[in-house]
């Protein structure tokens, strides 16, 4: 071995630190025996100098060169009076320099008086810096650490550069034979080094891992052996992050060592001083761009994962239990810990092994490491809401203050209550200091594990522990303020903007009355950018996604009398404005109330404040204040706790901080966390507590206990009410005006019919084959398949089929058709030309006159239903004219009875296919650029039923009509879960002149958004056609008044969310809800279904993805029964 | 079951646009169960007589024909004893363009038009052909005795 090595290694780490004590500890026992370490280690009877030390140290006492050794004494503890005078020669008697020496430990190597050795301004630390402080995790957003102008904290100076604290038996294996190379009791030197490659295999295989070998030397220096994998693991870590020293003694080793046999070691442990200073954790990584897959594990995070859990490892291999820990805590084991970091160990292994490279053990993370939070299955979220919403109707009301200009509803006072409430909530700040529930608290040992005493040093009995960062402390850790806010997440529609804005007004710093101290200081002074972070007690900052910032601030004017709230929007242009002059405390008269930005301003801003080393105050802008209250509008924007923006958000600062939003999860448990760390919920905004606790448990399908500590998370910080809920009285909070659904059967066409028994005859054989041979679970994909074409087929045949040959087929029999002198879509007025211009026949004559009646007497009654006018004219092949569907019905009568359809008027025969359809284009509105003589009579065509598209989209085509008839400006809004349903129904509609817009998955953010501004703002009686799935959620559609389901999905709490977007606040009419359910179909059994699930939907709770599977089998049974 | 459209508009025009000699009322409980009268038609065996039926809507109707019953004993080649009416449109030729009233019309014009050669009560018919004068004074002595008023 090589002792360059040792000095290099830790170089590497080294960033901002040119101090580094460990490696030259470990090599103080290792060359130079005699002035042993600081405490006097070794109780064994190996070193004799340092037990006189005692007596020989207090003679020393008062040196008489000025060098004052009771001072000396006094700081870093006694010491052996030749290492006395070793850093007396080396300070030149200033005892200052000589403390200072001995503490980064550089006495012992630096041969002469060496050069100051730069200790002063290293150890000093950077917390001032603005944008760290108050970081409880790691920072990954702060700027590089530049030194900046603290003095070096006190008692970090006080401890000693390493500090006994117990001490552990462990196990190595020689990886040298000889005799005589180790005896007992022999100091062992401890030593983290890659030396040369040992022989192959083993090496290999841990190198999969990670690189955790720690060897043991001689006292000659020579490498002996390892330590064994169970102990290297976390020792590995603790001399690797500069925690802790280890030296040790050979309780036992044979005499004759042969390779890879066993050695007995007692390893006494110090924790280096070192490990206590905070910024050594702190890696700023600035230029980390937002990671793509976020979830994963940072290089940081995993840092953070070794080195807690070595810490409780070696806690508990030194038997060492903290003198004082947080109760709530306590609850949550530390097995859990373990558990947790373990877990991630093996995932990570997991995917290395995928990635099936063993190159660079542990360097760099696997570029595609699996997302750390699983997805939630809606009925998971479905409960946890449940649980977390239990609203109590009798929680006391407030009435908002008198300058708020409207009325609150009685669940809105509710809510201003619990939020007032939640600010003032104070009690805890007054109580006398409590620990931080993170933090527990450990004694130094006073004696070492030969019962001999260790010294102790002066105030310093305890340490201070943070199992979930591994982060220690000397000072003891404070709880910090309590998070005076909360999570709003009124579901959307009740008005969470206006029970903001009711606090606002309510819960404010009142402007001082003495009115002589405003005018002497009325103008703003603010000598210079100071630095430091202003407060601004008057001002609320809200974040809001762009688009809502006009709307925020409207909002507020509305709710505002007159003056009495001062709006600001900091947005673009606006933003020149110095925010700490403006919002100051001496600025009371004039500062905004309110400053409403985006996040985009947020995040450009904390560059730019990033960009100045994170000087808030000469920046001058949002960082530069410390808010009375920040909102943070539709808080799922910083769902990721990577994303910038996020990490921008965690760093304004703000007495009372509030999120709103409406899904405080969306898909990941992760999503609340960073709720939660924005808000500052302690212990919960500590990742790695979170991850212990909750998205473990729930990784390792403990869903329940995950679940049940997310609640105990969520239930103090959230108010949640959905529009569902009822009053005790029965009424709903919001009351919306009614809404009517119906759920209209379809019959399908002969030809349907065929296809749909066709299929259906198909997946039942499917099905049974399966069920047969006990593959079901296997084939479920190849079912499920069966089950989607069968449900297309309840749409349109022409969604089961491939596109292109669609087309085709279409053309083919448009081509017979024309060839049968009879187009599909024949105009009425040329069919009427036709009839007439060869008028020597009579029958054309007839024709050509029955058709004139059509066409004057479109108003007639039908001659079967006396409906007046018909309802959609048709007409048979001897042009008599009733209803579409009373002509369909009496041929399918007649039909059924065997009998050939004859016309029910003049009794010839008919056929099917020669119905048409009469198509009236007076539903169409007026264009303003309709040519003025236009001719008088309305134009009429007339168009062949049956082709014209499936049972569902003509019936879709009726409703829309008798709206279009009934109520010209009437907005609809058409679901369906297939995109290429809604294809095959947008012809439709543009033969029938339906003007209509188009909403998908498919579509770009932009076209999203301009599809429905024009949706929502032109005054045409538009149709949206949207997709299920894209349109299901967040809009709003409130300016129509008629939905139309076109196919029913497995659960209908989706179908009940899309209706929602119309059903919903700001609704000002009957809503009226179609759904469309083909007869005697797998459609209708899906109701069923529904129904049922409706039902067990709260039990289902937790099922695992196979039970989920053997579930929907039955549900397919169920469907093919 | 609301009564379909059909129904109430055809009720409201037998009320407002009176058919002479032919009456159709609607019972109270059952809007689909008529009480029909017609009066023989003049020139006809049947002249002065007021003929009592009872017309039934069935639920399907107009895709069936209303059932239809005479409830006056009646000589009449195609209405048997039990008031069953033989005629074609009551049956195949049924259309669901027809109406109650095109129906009493057509039966009104059936006693006008005996048709013995497709009889539904044989034995009448038989006379009908054999002896049409002794028939017919049948069929008027019947009237006076079982359709005064």
């Amino acid at each position: 071995m090589d002792s360059t090595h040792i000095e290099e290694r830790p170089h590497k780490k080294r960033r901002f630190f040119r101090e580094d004590s460990s490696p030259v500890v470990q090599s103080i026992q290792r060359l130079s025996p005699p002035p042993a370490s600081p405490a006097p280690s070794n109780g064994a009877a190996t070193s004799p100098i340092d037990i006189p030390s005692d007596g020989e140290a207090d003679k020393n006492g008062a040196s008489s060169d000025g060098f004052d050794v009771s001072l000396l004494y006094a700081v870093v503890g006694e010491l052996p009076p030749s290492t006395v005078q070793q850093l007396k020669h080396q300070s030149g008697n200033d005892v200052q320099r000589a403390i200072n020496i001995y503490l980064d430990g550089s006495w012992n190597t630096a041969p002469s008086p060496a050069p100051a050795p730069l200790r002063q301004p290293a150890l000093q630390t950077t917390i001032a810096n603005g944008l760290i402080r108050r970081d409880s995790e790691m920072s990954n957003a702060s700027t590089p650490g530049s030194g900046a102008s603290t003095p070096l904290n006190p008692v970090l100076k006080a401890m000693p550069a390493k500090r006994y604290i117990g001490s552990f038996g462990a196990i190595g294996w020689a990886t040298r034979s000889g005799t005589g190379l180790i005896r007992h009791e022999e100091k062992v030197g401890i030593e983290r080094t890659k030396a040369r490659e040992p022989t192959g295999k083993r090496r290999i295989v841990n190198n999969k891992k990670q690189d955790i070998v720690v060897r043991f030397t001689n006292q000659r220096g020579e490498e002996v052996g390892r330590l064994e994998n169970e102990s290297a693991g976390w020792v590995s870590s603790l001399i690797d992050q500069k925690v802790c020293s280890f030296e040790g003694s050979c309780v036992y080793a044979p005499e004759r060592l042969r390779t890879s046999e066993t050695v007995y070691l007692q390893l006494r442990c110090y924790l280096l001083r070192s490990a206590f200073d905070k910024k050594k954790f702190v890696k700023p990584d600035n230029n980390r761009d937002v990671n793509l897959f976020e979830e994963k594990e940072s290089q940081d995070e995993k840092d953070l994962r070794l080195r807690q859990v070595a810490l409780v490892k070696l806690f508990d291999a030194i038997n060492l239990h903290p003198s004082r820990l947080n109760e709530s805590t306590d609850k949550h084991k530390r097995q859990g810990l373990l558990q947790a970091a373990e877990s991630a160990e093996k995932k990570e292994q997991k995917t290395k092994a995928k990635n099936g490279s063993a190159a660079e053990p542990g360097s760099s993370p696997p570029s595609d490491e699996a997302e750390d939070g699983e997805e939630l299955e809606q009925d998971q979220l479905d409960s946890l809401y449940k649980k977390a919403q239990s609203f109590d109707f009798n929680t006391p009301v407030m009435a908002p203050a008198s300058t708020f200009a409207m009325d609150l509803r009685k669940y809105q006072k509710q809510a201003l209550h619990w939020m007032v409430g939640k600010e003032k909530d104070e009690a805890l700040d007054h109580k006398e200091t409590s620990m931080h529930p993170l933090w527990e608290e450990y004694g130094w040992p006073t004696l070492d594990a030969d019962n001999m005493p260790v010294p102790a040093v002066d105030d310093q009995d305890m340490f201070y522990v943070n199992p979930y960062s591994g982060e220690l402390s000397l000072e003891f850790p404070r709880q910090e303020q309590n998070c005076l806010g909360g999570i709003l997440a009124d579901e959307m529609g009740l008005g969470k903007t206006i029970e903001m804005l009711s606090l606002i007004h309510t819960h404010r710093t009142e402007v001082p009355a003495d009115t002589s101290a405003v005018t002497l200081n009325s103008l703003p002074r603010l000598a210079k950018n100071s630095a430091s972070v202003e407060r601004a007690p008057y001002t609320t900052l809200v974040v809001a996604p762009m688009s809502l910032l006009a709307q925020w601030a409207s909002e507020a004017e509305k709710a505002s009398k007159g003056g009495t709230l001062k709006v600001m929007v900091y947005y673009g242009p606006e933003k020149s404005a110095n925010l700490q002059k403006l919002c100051c405390t001496t600025n009371a008269a004039n500062a905004p109330n309110v400053i409403i930005t985006s996040y985009g301003v947020i995040l450009s801003e904390f560059n730019q404040v990033a960009a100045l080393d994170g000087n808030r105050g000469s920046h001058g802008g949002l960082f530069s204040l410390d808010y009375f209250r920040i909102i943070l509008d539709e808080a799922h924007f910083i769902k990721n706790r990577q994303s910038k923006t996020a990490k921008a958000c965690y760093e304004l600062i703000a007495t009372h901080r509030w999120v709103l939003t409406g899904t405080p999860i969306v898909n990941r448990l992760e999503d609340l966390f960073s709720l939660v760390r924005f808000l500052k919920v302690e212990p919960w905004s500590n990742f790695s507590f979170w991850k212990t606790f909750i998205t473990v448990p729930f990784e390792s399908k403990d869903f329940i206990r995950a679940l049940d500590v997310v609640q105990t998370v969520l239930e103090p910080l959230v108010l949640r009410r959905t529009k569902d809920m009822k009053t005790p009285d029965g009424e709903a909070l919001v009351p919306l005006p009614p809404r009517i659904i119906d759920i209209e059967k379809v019959e399908l066409s002969r030809d349907e019919r065929d296809v749909y028994d066709y299929i259906y005859l198909r997946a039942k054989r499917v099905f049974s084959a399966n069920a047969e041979a006990g593959t079901l679970l296997k084939s479920y994909t190849t079912i499920f398949a069966q089950i989607l074409r069968l449900r297309q087929s309840c749409c349109h045949p022409f969604l089961t089929r491939h596109k292109s040959l669609v087309a085709d087929e279409e053309d083919a029999a448009l081509a017979s058709d024309l060839a049968n002198g009879l187009a599909d879509d024949m105009d009425l007025s040329s069919l009427i030309e036709r009839f007439s211009s060869d008028g020597e026949q009579d029958i054309n004559k007839f024709g050509a006159h029955v058709l004139k009646q059509i066409q004057d007497e479109a108003d007639a009654e039908c001659p079967i239903c006396s409906e007046e006018p018909m309802a959609d004219q048709a007409v048979t092949g001897c042009w008599h004219s009733a209803c579409k569907d009373c002509l369909l019905n009496y041929i399918n009568h007649q039909r059924d009875k065997g009998n050939i359809p004859l016309c029910f008027n003049c009794r010839e025969p008919i056929n099917a296919r020669d119905i048409f359809e009469v198509v009236r284009h007076d539903h169409i509105v007026e264009e303003e650029t309709t040519a003025p003589a236009a001719s008088q009579t309305p134009r009429v065509s007339l168009r062949r039923i049956g082709l014209s598209g499936s049972a569902k989209t003509q019936a879709l085509l009726t409703h829309l009509k008798n709206i279009r008839r009934a109520d010209r400006s009437m907005k609809s809004v058409v679901f369906s879960q297939f995109t290429s349903f809604l294809d095959l129904i947008e012809p439709a509609l543009t033969r029938d002149h339906i003007p209509f817009l188009r909403f998908d998955g498919t579509m770009s953010q932009k076209a999203r958004a301009a599809v429905l501004t024009e949706f929502t703002n032109s005054a045409k009686p538009y149709v949206l056609l949207l997709s299920l799935r894209a349109g299901g959620v967040g809009l709003n559609l409130t300016c129509a008044k008629r939905v139309f389901m076109m196919d029913p999905w497995w659960s209908f709490a989706v179908e009940a969310q899309a209706i929602d977007r119309v059903h919903r606040m700001g609704q000002d009419g009957e809503v009226r809800v179609v759904r469309f359910v083909v007869a005697g179909s797998i459609e209708e059994k899906m109701l069923r279904i529904q129904d049922r699930k409706k039902f067990i939907a709260s039990s289902l709770g937790m099922m695992s993805e196979d039970e989920k599977r053997v579930q929907r089998i039955e549900d397919i049974k169920e469907l093919l029964s | 079951m609301t009564t379909p459209k059909r129904i109430i508009k055809e009720t409201e025009r037998l009320v407002a646009e009176k058919v002479p000699g032919i009456s159709a009322v609607p019972h109270d409980d059952n809007v689909r169960y008529f009480d029909v009268k017609i009066d023989g038609p003049s020139q006809s065996p049947y002249e002065g007589g007021v003929f009592n039926l009872e017309l039934f809507l069935p639920d399907d109707y107009p895709m069936t024909p209303p059932k239809i019953r005479f409830l006056t004993k009646i000589y009449h080649p195609n209405i048997d004893r039990l008031g069953r009416i033989c005629l074609d449109v009551l049956k195949s030729n049924w259309s669901p363009a027809l109406q109650i009233r095109t129906i009493l019309l057509s039966i009104q014009a059936l006693l006008g038009a005996p048709n013995p050669d497709d009889p539904l009560a044989n034995d009448v018919a038989q006379k009908w052909k054999e002896d049409e004068k002794a028939a017919i004074e049948t069929a008027r002595q019947w009237t006076q005795q079982h359709a005064k008023a």
